[in-house]
């Protein structure tokens, strides 16, 4: 096994830019930390979740569908190169599990796919949380995982892509496992209140224990502003749209939708079955903890907690949970 | 990817965010700045969605001449030429003041500055304005008298420090939703909340109180709480002494409002006055937010006067949660305001009738001979040019046919015109009318910076190549005042021209593009040391003592009567903004309000056999438009509501061109109207 500290690591993702376009964490021009290309700013590991959706590498909230020239239909192109993503959390890589199998089942998006496929996650985890709180380790479902131990990173391949990729990574150190098994046991003993709270609500959701009061209360709290959908890292919902771009050529776009607005599943003829604020607000929470269990038997939620963060008035879904289980059991 | 942060272009709270555009040169998002001190990482729906106009195919790509009756594509050179060419024969033929400029509360500072500086030092007349003067004139007025400074006390932080907010004539969390969101959570925290709107706004259903008075008593409704304040001893006597004045005048008028005759002209009960006088009164920290159902009417200054004696009765200034926060309605009409885009004062409010002032610009500029009488304001110049005395116009960013009052005047104002020209970024019903238009870049197409609500001078960047060939609005009056004969506007770029309003506007003194920074800078700033100032009035007011106001109830200029027996208030909703250019064409915004509608409350819609969603017919005095009608208890029996955001249906088509006599600000939220349903 081998450690790499951060020049090792720019290095490498240099290096690997020759078969990916890499993202990584960078540092924007406020100190707001997000997703981009090497060339684009300071590179910024550590500091934990990022802001924004972290799925939206693959799925943009607005992302061209196809252009038709006269009877000439042109579908998006695939990417040139395959995406490398540096900087998704644990949960971040169960949520993307969450969102390949939704868009891979049943109907099947070839947008995200193209841009899903031949692509390589790479996780961080361990003492690279926000003033070096430790973030839970991966389940193994990402390519490569780069613990940090407080000095330098571990590199853990998880798949033959990984193996592939840590193979091409410069410099770095050898070193034991030892340091790795301390930071799997801490990564173990870290709290599970917030998924017992999550599991839960979850129960109270599906034995039908939540009065319709209960999301009247919340909804009168919601101002639509939509970002608990738009930061969802399991949210996968979009509308389309058509622009002329010129005489007999359309673009038709997809865009990020919001189950919390009127018209999102408003007919043509005027009804709506989530017509009114408190259906909309149980629908968010219930979909999540209840819909998702009974379809795919695990709950839509991770606890990546941004909802809670972008929400402007604080019923994000841990909020909600944690009052829904004070008033309810 | 490309991340640039900017600050939303949309209302006046002024959240920063950063537009995400792909390799293509395609806005594709919005990414929300966590850092950022207003927006926190959260935004409302329209600033997550403010990327999408941006690059819409209807977007004006080239400069329109009209050539026998119809607007014709044309070279820029061309355009502009006519532009300076016809402003120049106008002014000669018919004086300076035949001319008049409207700038925008959409626009930058800098363009604001200059749009005032063309009219000023090029064409010298002080015909200048912007549609401050239909949402916040009554408040500069107003609150400039009794405190010298006609802006928001506090900062967007201090709500969260009230213990007692009182909500009058503002629906926060649609209009300012990370203001409202703000409230929100102070009443969860325990501050007690009273809403003072007849409409039963989100807020509403979070108040302690909820007052719904009749519109436009808003008056008789404070002078009865500040008569109960007195009765009740209630009163910060130790503040009206040491730092107020003409308290004695106010306290006589107030004598005349207990609390039953407020309530029997507001239609509410006298107990609710004594309740809310109470709670604002006996609370540690009481702020006020007000907005337009304050301001738009012909009593404005004096419903804003009012908003002020109640803080000042109450000791409650120049502190943390205190406060009379008036919020602005758009992105930059704070900033459009403080760089002199009124017809009274150049930049930082500094009076043209003032020699010294006078003389301090005619050096900066390199010109001589500045006028010294107040021009035309916005709604005074549509009725100049109605009358014929008004010649030509020169409107940037501004849609008055959408946005002022009584559209059949404005058309008769505009046509009547020998010119008009109009710069925006797409076409409207008021470029339909011009004789040259001139496609602008968005926001998101240039530099500059915006003004907040909350007196924060902050940057908005280039995210994006200008689309087709539009051009900046600095560049563009730039060009103009050149070929005008002027040699005193030529700038390299937005931060030499905010380098020149900081050395003739005191409050703006310190305020550089550098050190604007990330975040922004709050004003009055005077000097390149001074850190900004989060909350006025500390220890004292601006101009010394806090001057009471002795207003009167007045009431509104039409009431309803047998034949239009609804009093139609107007306003905006919150997925749309203001004249619906940019929202219209953004895909989620456009889709949740898809047609203009009426509120109606339901139990005049059961009496005339309206239903829910049917199409209705309103009219006025001045006119009628269909409309969907929207039946629920939002409004009260006898109460109707329209949004003015849309064309097909334009609620000023039906308003009232009356206006306040100081502030000229039309009465937006009250006239007499009828309603009945299409055949």
């Amino acid at each position: 096994m081998k450690a790499y500290d951060e020049t090792d690591l720019a290095l490498s993702f240099q290096a690997l830019g020759a078969d990916y376009d890499v993202r990584v964490p960078i540092l924007l021009s406020d100190g707001t930390r997000s997703l981009g290309r090497l060339e684009e700013g300071k590179m910024a590991l550590a500091g934990g979740k990022l802001g924004a959706k972290p799925t939206s590498v693959f799925f943009p909230q607005m992302d061209l569908v196809f252009q038709q020239k006269g009877t000439n239909v042109r579908m998006q192109a695939p990417p040139s190169k395959p995406l490398m993503v540096v900087g998704l959390t644990a949960q971040d890589a169960d949520c993307l599990a969450f969102l390949d199998r939704f868009f891979s089942t049943n109907f099947k998006d070839d947008l995200y796919r193209q841009k899903r496929m031949n692509s390589a996650v790479v996780v961080l985890s361990g003492k690279c949380g926000r003033d070096g709180e430790m973030l839970r380790l991966s389940s193994g479902n990402c390519d490569l995982e780069l613990v940090f131990d407080g000095d330098r990173y571990l590199a853990l391949a998880h798949s033959q892509t990984g193996k592939a990729m840590a193979e091409k990574m410069k410099g770095g150190l050898e070193t034991d496992e030892i340091s790795l098994g301390r930071l799997q046991r801490e990564s173990k003993a870290l709290p599970d209140d917030e998924l017992k709270l999550l599991q839960r609500a979850s129960s109270l959701l599906l034995d039908n224990k939540v009065p319709e009061d209960f999301w009247v209360d919340i909804s009168n709290r919601c101002i639509a502003c939509t970002a608990c959908n738009l930061a969802c890292p399991t949210c996968n919902c979009f509308d389309v749209f058509d622009w002329k771009c010129g005489d007999s050529c359309v673009n038709r776009y997809r865009l990020w939708d919001s189950c919390q607005l009127d018209g999102f599943m408003r007919e043509a003829s005027g009804h709506n079955p989530m017509g009114t604020e408190a259906l909309r607000t149980r629908r968010r929470i219930h979909h999540k903890l209840a819909a998702d269990v009974i379809r795919w038997g695990q709950m839509g939620c991770f606890l990546c907690g941004r909802c809670d963060e972008v929400c402007p008035t604080g019923i994000g879904i841990k909020a909600v949970s944690r009052e829904m289980v004070e008033k309810y059991g | 990817m490309k991340r640039v942060l900017t600050t939303c272009t949309y209302c006046g709270v002024g959240c920063g965010f950063y537009l995400v555009s792909n390799d293509e040169g395609q806005l594709v998002g919005v990414e929300a700045s966590r850092e950022h001190p207003v927006a926190q990482g959260q935004l409302c729906v329209k600033g997550w969605n403010a990327f999408q106009f941006v690059q819409h195919p209807d977007r004006l790509k080239q400069p329109l001449i009209r050539r026998n009756g119809q607007l014709s594509p044309a070279f820029w050179d061309e355009s502009m030429k006519t532009i300076a060419g016809r402003l120049k024969e106008i002014q000669r033929k018919h004086g300076n003041d035949s001319i008049a400029f409207f700038a925008s509360a959409k626009t930058s500072n800098e363009e604001n500055y200059l749009m005032m500086k063309l009219a000023r030092a090029v064409f010298k007349t002080n015909n200048v304005d912007h549609c401050a003067r239909l949402c916040h004139a009554s408040t500069v007025v107003g609150l400039a008298q009794m405190f010298g400074s006609g802006a928001m006390t506090n900062s967007i932080s201090c709500v969260e420090q009230a213990d007692c907010i009182l909500v009058i004539g503002s629906n926060t969390t649609e209009q300012h939703p990370l203001i409202g969101s703000r409230i929100v959570k102070a009443v969860r925290k325990g501050a007690k909340l009273i809403v003072a709107d007849n409409r039963k706004i989100r807020l509403a259903r979070l108040a302690g109180l909820h007052i719904r008075h009749r519109n436009g008593t808003d008056v008789a409704l404070l002078n009865s709480m500040m008569n109960v304040i007195i009765r009740e001893g209630l009163e910060n006597k130790e503040f009206i002494a040491d730092r107020t004045e003409k308290y004695e005048e106010f306290r006589k008028v107030v004598e005349k409002y207990p609390p039953e005759k407020g309530a029997s002209i507001c239609g509410v009960t006298a107990e609710e006055i004594v309740q809310a006088a109470r709670i604002y009164a006996q609370a540690k920290n009481a702020m006020i937010v007000y907005s337009m159902g304050i301001t738009q009417h012909t009593h404005g200054v004096d419903n804003v006067r009012s908003c002020g004696n109640l803080a000042m009765l109450t000791g409650n200034y120049g502190r943390p949660g205190v406060g009379v926060n008036p919020l602005r309605g758009q992105n930059n009409v704070q900033g459009a305001c403080d760089m002199g885009a009124l017809p009274n004062v150049f930049s930082g409010y500094q009076a043209v009738t003032d020699a010294a002032i006078r003389q301090k610009f005619e050096k900066a500029w390199g010109v001589e001979g500045l006028p010294d009488t107040p021009g035309l304001a916005v709604t005074t110049a549509l009725d100049a040019a109605a009358e014929g005395k008004l010649k030509a116009l020169y409107i940037m960013g501004e849609n008055p046919m959408m946005s002022d009052p009584d559209q059949n005047h404005v058309r008769k104002a505009l046509e009547n015109l020998e010119f008009l020209a109009v710069q925006d970024i797409f076409e409207t019903p008021t470029t339909q009318l011009a004789h040259v238009v001139l496609p602008a870049t968005s926001w998101a197409e240039k530099d500059g910076t915006f003004t907040s609500t909350e007196r924060r001078v902050q940057r908005i960047r280039t995210a994006i190549e200008p689309v087709g060939e539009s051009r900046p609005d600095w560049r563009i009056l730039c060009d103009v005042a050149m070929l005008a004969g002027y040699g005193g506007m030529k700038y390299d770029s937005p931060k030499e021209i905010l380098d020149e309003v900081a050395s003739v506007t005191p409050s703006y003194g310190g305020i550089t593009f550098e050190r604007i920074g990330q975040f922004g800078l709050q004003w009055p700033c005077p000097n390149k040391e001074h850190a900004g100032t989060p909350i006025l009035h500390v220890g004292k007011f601006t101009r010394g003592k806090g001057v009471f106001a002795a207003v009167d109830y007045r009431p509104s200029v039409e009431l309803p009567d047998d034949e239009y027996p609804y009093v139609l208030s107007t306003g905006r909703i919150y997925f749309h903004y203001h004249t619906g250019t940019m929202t219209r064409r953004s895909k989620l915004l456009d889709r949740e309000e898809r047609f203009p509608f009426v509120e109606v409350n339901e139990n005049d819609a059961r009496r005339l056999k309206i239903r829910d969603r049917q199409w209705v017919c309103v009219s006025t005095r001045r006119g009628e438009v269909k409309a969907q009608a929207r039946v629920a208890d939002v409004v009260p029996p006898g109460v109707l509501f329209m949004p003015f955001h849309f064309e097909e249906g334009a609620a000023n088509v039906l308003t009232i061109n009356a206006l306040d006599p100081e502030a000229k600000i039309p009465e937006f939220k009250v006239c007499a109207a009828a309603i009945r349903s299409t055949p």
